[in-house]
C-alpha cells in the first residue's frame, strides 16, 4: 500500500497512474499500440471571427499518442520516465524540482523543456496542477511591502523591514496567516526594478506590497498573487517594460500562459491593471529620443503575432491598442528610461502620479 | 511461340502436358523419358513427354514457330510426332508435325492409328528426336523440374497430377560417358524418386487450398536449397526446423470478367535468417540478391512484363527494404537489395494461373496482371510482418523500435516499483507471466516483445492513417505551437514555469 504520510490526494493520484498503467499493458496484451490521449487546452488563438471559444476552461481537442511516430514513442518514453518519478515521490511523500528530474536522466531527456512538457502532459492526463505531483521549480520571485505570513511554519515578517526584498515561497498551498494593511499590490517586471523601489524605500512611502517574477513569472510567483489577491481583496498593477516581451509578460500575468493553459484557471489573474509603461507615456513624461529603441525585425514579428490573439481583442481591448500604438510608433522602451531625469522619479513621481489619477488600463 | 532452344521447347511440352492434366478430372501422370540413341555417332537424343490429362487438340503444337537460327536447326529437325487419345476415342492418333514447313496446311500429316481394344482411357505423347549433350539436356530439364516441385500438388482433386522422369541410358551410351556423368544420372534419378515419395506423402491434404501448398512446396524449395538437395539443409536451418523461416502469403483474384477470365496471383515471400557461422559451412552462397520463381498456369516461366511492373512500383521502404536494381538474365529475374540485413535472404514466388484452364492461353490485360501482382506481393509481405514481429519493419518502424527497450523498462518500472501489491499481481498475471518467477528482466523482456509486435502491427496500417489519427478531435492549429511538436524547444522563461 502507499506510504503511511501520503494525502488522500496522493493516493488518488497514485490510483489514477496505476489505472493508467494497466490501460497501456491492456492495451500491449491486446496486440495494440498504447494510445495516450491528451486533452489540449489554449489561452487564446488567432480567430478573427471572435466565434472562438478560448475564455471558456474546457479542452480544445485531443492530442492522441500512438507508436506510429517516431515523435511520439519519444515522447511517450519521456512522459513514462517523468511518470515513474512522479509515482516515487508521491509514495514516498518526497517533492523534487523540474531540474532534479531532468538530472535524473539528461542523456534521454536532452533538455529541461523536455521534461517539463511530460510534466504538463502528466497533468492534464491525471486531471491536476504540477504542485499535487510534488514536483516544484526553484522559487524565483521576490516579494516586499506591508505583508507578514507563514509557510509551513516558517514565519515571513516582511512589515518588520518593508524594503527588504523576500524570496516567494515555493509550497504556495502551505502559506497561510496572511496579514496585511497594504492599499495596493505592485507587480513589476523586473528584479532591477524592484530594487530600484527598495533602494527609494518605496514601501516606507507607499502602503503597497509589491512583487517581482524576475521576467515571465514562474507558477509558485502567479499562484502566490492570486492568493494574495483573493485574501486581501486588493488591487493590482502591473509595471512591465514598453516592449513586446514586456507586454507578454504582463498577458501571461492577466491570461496564463499557453504552455500551462491546463492550469490557467489557477493562475491567471483577471484583476490586474496594466499601470505602464505604455507608448503614450514617452510623450507625457519627456522622454528624449535616446532613451527609445527602434523595434527590430523580431519585436515586430512578436507583436504582429500577438496583435491576433483573441483575448487582447475580446478583453482588453484597450491593451491591444497600445500594442497597436508600439508597432505603429515603430520604438520601444525600458521602465529604467524613466530615470533619465532624475533616479527616483519612478518611485516618486511616475508611479503615486499613475496610481493617484487613474492612469492604468 | 517460337522455338528458339531445345531447352524451351522441352519446357512448352511440359507445360503443355500440365495444362491437359488441369483440364483432366481425374489424377494423371506425367512422364519425361529421354534415351540416347546407341547407333549414332554424334550424341541423338530421344525425348518423349506423355502425360494421362485429357487429349490433345494439337493447335497447342501447330501454333509454335520454329525460329530461324542454325544452333536449333542443327539440333533439331523441327519434326514433333504426337500421339493422342481422347477419353471418348476408340483409337490412338498418330500426328507428325513439320515445323520446318512454311505452308501451315502442309504442317501436320496423319500418321496411323491404333485402337485402343475398347479400353477407356486417354493421353498424350509428344516425342522429338535432338542431337544434344545429355547432361545439358538433363541439367536444364532438372532445373526446371525442381522450380516445379514448388507447386506441389494442385488446387483440387480433379486437377491434381503427379510427374516422374525416366532415363534410360543404353549401354553403348553409357561407355561414352565420363565416371561423374554417370554419378550424376543415378543421382538425378535418385532425387527424382525421392521427390515423387515426398509428393504421394505430402503433409498436407490434396485438398488442401492452392495458396498452402506453394507455401509448403516453397518452404521445401528453400530449405534444401532450391531443391537441390534431397533433405533440408542442416547447416542452414538446424535441427531441421523452419524456426529460420519467416512466411508470408497473398492471393489476388480478378473480379472474374471477361477480360481477365478468373485469373488468379499467388505470392509466397519468405525471409531466411541464416546464422553467420553456417553461412561459411555451407555450399549455398547467400548474396543479396532473391531470384523470382514465377509460374504462369502451374509452369515455370519468365516473369511477364507487366508483373516486373508491379515488382517495381511497390513500396519496398515500407518494408524496411531498398531496391537497388531489377535485372533479367536468360529468363531469371534477379532483384538486388541495398539494405538487407545481415545474414538475411528473401525468397518470392509468384504464381498466375486461370481458375478456367483453356487448352490455349489467352491474352490477359497487362494492367489486371499487374495490379493483381501488386496486390498479392503486398498481402505476402503485410502477412510476413503480421505473424513476424519485427520483420520486413519500415525505416520509420525500426527508428520507433529503437524506444521499444527504454519504454519497456520504465512500464516494467511503473508496475515494480507501485507499493501496491494487487496491483503489481494483477499486471503480471495480465502479461500471462507466473508471479513466482518474476525478475525484472522478464517482465520487460515480456513487455518489450508486445511493444515490437505492435509496432509491427501498426506498420501495416496505411500512412493515412497514421497521419489522421494523431490530430483527431483537434478542431484547430494553433500557429505559434506548431514548432513545439517535434522537439518542444521553449525556453525555460517563456514556458510560464
Amino acid at each position: 500500500m502507499e506510504g503511511k504520510h501520503s494525502s488522500p490526494h496522493s493516493i488518488n493520484l497514485l490510483k489514477k497512474i496505476k489505472d493508467f498503467t494497466r490501460s497501456i499493458l491492456e492495451d500491449l496484451c491486446n496486440g495494440c499500440s498504447p494510445t495516450i490521449y491528451i486533452d489540449k487546452f489554449r489561452t487564446y488563438c488567432t480567430e478573427s471571427s471572435g466565434n472562438c471559444c478560448c475564455s471558456s476552461d474546457l479542452p480544445k481537442g485531443k492530442e492522441i499518442l500512438t507508436l506510429q511516430r517516431e515523435c511520439h514513442a519519444r515522447r511517450m518514453d519521456v512522459l513514462l520516465r517523468v511518470l515513474m518519478v512522479v509515482q516515487q515521490l508521491l509514495q514516498e511523500n518526497r517533492h523534487a524540482s523540474k531540474r532534479d528530474i531532468y538530472y535524473m536522466n539528461p542523456l534521454i531527456f536532452k533538455e529541461q523543456s523536455v521534461v517539463d512538457r511530460a510534466i504538463n502532459d502528466i497533468c492534464i492526463l491525471l486531471h491536476c496542477s504540477r504542485h499535487n505531483l510534488n514536483v516544484v521549480s526553484v522559487g524565483n520571485g521576490l516579494v516586499m511591502g506591508w505583508l507578514r505570513f507563514s509557510e509551513a511554519g516558517r514565519k515571513f515578517d516582511c512589515i518588520n523591514s518593508p524594503n527588504t526584498a523576500h524570496p516567494i515561497p515555493v509550497h504556495v498551498e502551505y502559506v497561510e496567516d496572511i496579514i496585511s494593511v497594504a492599499q495596493y499590490i505592485l507587480i513589476v517586471e523586473k528584479e532591477s526594478v524592484f530594487q530600484r523601489l527598495a533602494n527609494d524605500q518605496f514601501c516606507r512611502q507607499n502602503r503597497c506590497i509589491v512583487i517581482t517574477g524576475r521576467g515571465y513569472p514562474d507558477v509558485p510567483t502567479r499562484r502566490f498573487l492570486r492568493l494574495l489577491i483573493e485574501t486581501l481583496h486588493l488591487t493590482a498593477y502591473c509595471l512591465v517594460d514598453c516592449d513586446p516581451y514586456g507586454i507578454d509578460i504582463l498577458s501571461t500575468y492577466r491570461f496564463g500562459s499557453m504552455q500551462m493553459a491546463y492550469d490557467a484557471k489557477f493562475l491567471r489573474i483577471p484583476e490586474i491593471h496594466w499601470l505602464g509603461a505604455f507608448p503614450s507615456d514617452c510623450e507625457k513624461y519627456h522622454l528624449p529620443q535616446q532613451c527609445l529603441l527602434s523595434l527590430t525585425a523580431e519585436d515586430k514579428q512578436k507583436v504582429e503575432g500577438m496583435l491576433l490573439r483573441c483575448y487582447l481583442e475580446h478583453e482588453v481591448p484597450l491593451w491591444r491598442a497600445e500594442l497597436q500604438l508600439l508597432l505603429d510608433r515603430g520604438f520601444k522602451f525600458e521602465i529604467e528610461a524613466l530615470s533619465v531625469h532624475t533616479l527616483s522619479f519612478l518611485s516618486n513621481e511616475y508611479l503615486p502620479s499613475k496610481i493617484q489619477s487613474g492612469a492604468y488600463i | 511461340m517460337e522455338v528458339n532452344s531445345v531447352q524451351n521447347l522441352c519446357n512448352y511440352l511440359i507445360t503443355c502436358a500440365i495444362r491437359r492434366c488441369r483440364i483432366s478430372e481425374d489424377f494423371c501422370r506425367l512422364s519425361i523419358s529421354v534415351k540416347s540413341s546407341p547407333q549414332s555417332t554424334t550424341p541423338l537424343l530421344w525425348i518423349s513427354v506423355s502425360d494421362t490429362g485429357v487429349g490433345s487438340t494439337l493447335e497447342e503444337f501447330l501454333g509454335l514457330k520454329f525460329a530461324n537460327d542454325p544452333i536449333v536447326a542443327d539440333k533439331w529437325d523441327g519434326v514433333i510426332c504426337v500421339a493422342t487419345t481422347s477419353i471418348s476415342d476408340k483409337e490412338i492418333h498418330h500426328f507428325k508435325v513439320n515445323l520446318t514447313e512454311t505452308d501451315s496446311s502442309r504442317r501436320m500429316t496423319k500418321l496411323h492409328s491404333v485402337t485402343k481394344n475398347g479400353a477407356k482411357f486417354s493421353g498424350t505423347e509428344v516425342s522429338l528426336w535432338i542431337s544434344e549433350n545429355i547432361d545439358d539436356l538433363l541439367r536444364d530439364i532438372t532445373f526446371f523440374l525442381r522450380k516445379m516441385l514448388v507447386l506441389k500438388a494442385p488446387v483440387s482433386s480433379y486437377e491434381l497430377f503427379r510427374f516422374s522422369m525416366l532415363i534410360l541410358p543404353t549401354i553403348p551410351a553409357l561407355k561414352n560417358v565420363l565416371t561423374s556423368d554417370f554419378f550424376f544420372l543415378k543421382l538425378l534419378w535418385s532425387q527424382c524418386e525421392s521427390h515423387i515419395l515426398q509428393l504421394a506423402s505430402s503433409s498436407l491434404p490434396s485438398s488442401a487450398p492452392n495458396i498452402d501448398q506453394l507455401k509448403s512446396g516453397f518452404e521445401e524449395y528453400v530449405s534444401k536449397h532450391g531443391n537441390i538437395l534431397n533433405d533440408v539443409c542442416h547447416r542452414c536451418f538446424s535441427t531441421g526446423s523452419r524456426e529460420y523461416l519467416k512466411v508470408g502469403s497473398g492471393v489476388a483474384c480478378s473480379t472474374g470478367n471477361q477480360r481477365s477470365n478468373g485469373q488468379v496471383m499467388e505470392v509466397v515471400i519468405i525471409v531466411s535468417e541464416i546464422p553467420e557461422t553456417t553461412q561459411s559451412s555451407c555450399f549455398r552462397a547467400y548474396d543479396k540478391k532473391t531470384e523470382i520463381l514465377y509460374f504462369k498456369d502451374y509452369s515455370p516461366c519468365s516473369i511477364s512484363q507487366s508483373s516486373l511492373d508491379a515488382l517495381t512500383s511497390i513500396k519496398w521502404k515500407d518494408y524496411g527494404l531498398t531496391l537497388r536494381s531489377i535485372a533479367v538474365q536468360d529468363g531469371c529475374t534477379l532483384l538486388e537489395w541495398q539494405n538487407l540485413p545481415p545474414f538475411a535472404h528473401i525468397d518470392i514466388v509468384l504464381h498466375s494461373y486461370h481458375k478456367q484452364v483453356l487448352i490455349l492461353p489467352c491474352k490477359e490485360s497487362s494492367q489486371v496482371d499487374q495490379s493483381l501482382t501488386r496486390k498479392a506481393v503486398k498481402l505476402a509481405l503485410n502477412e510476413l510482418k503480421e505473424k513476424n514481429g519485427g520483420v520486413l519493419l519500415s525505416e520509420r518502424a525500426l527508428k520507433i523500435c529503437n524506444y521499444a527497450p527504454d519504454l519497456a523498462k520504465t512500464i516494467a518500472g511503473l508496475i515494480l516499483s507501485s507499493h501496491d501489491l494487487s496491483f503489481k499481481g494483477e499486471c503480471i498475471s495480465l502479461l500471462g507471466l507466473q508471479f513466482q518467477e518474476i525478475t525484472r528482466n522478464v517482465v520487460e523482456d515480456c513487455i518489450k516483445e508486445k511493444i515490437i509486435s505492435a509496432i509491427g502491427l501498426n506498420d501495416i496500417k496505411p500512412q493515412r492513417t497514421r497521419e489522421a489519427a494523431s490530430f483527431l478531435f483537434d478542431d484547430e492549429v494553433i500557429q505559434e505551437l506548431d514548432t513545439l511538436d517535434e522537439e518542444y524547444e521553449e525556453c525555460e522563461e517563456a514556458f510560464g514555469s
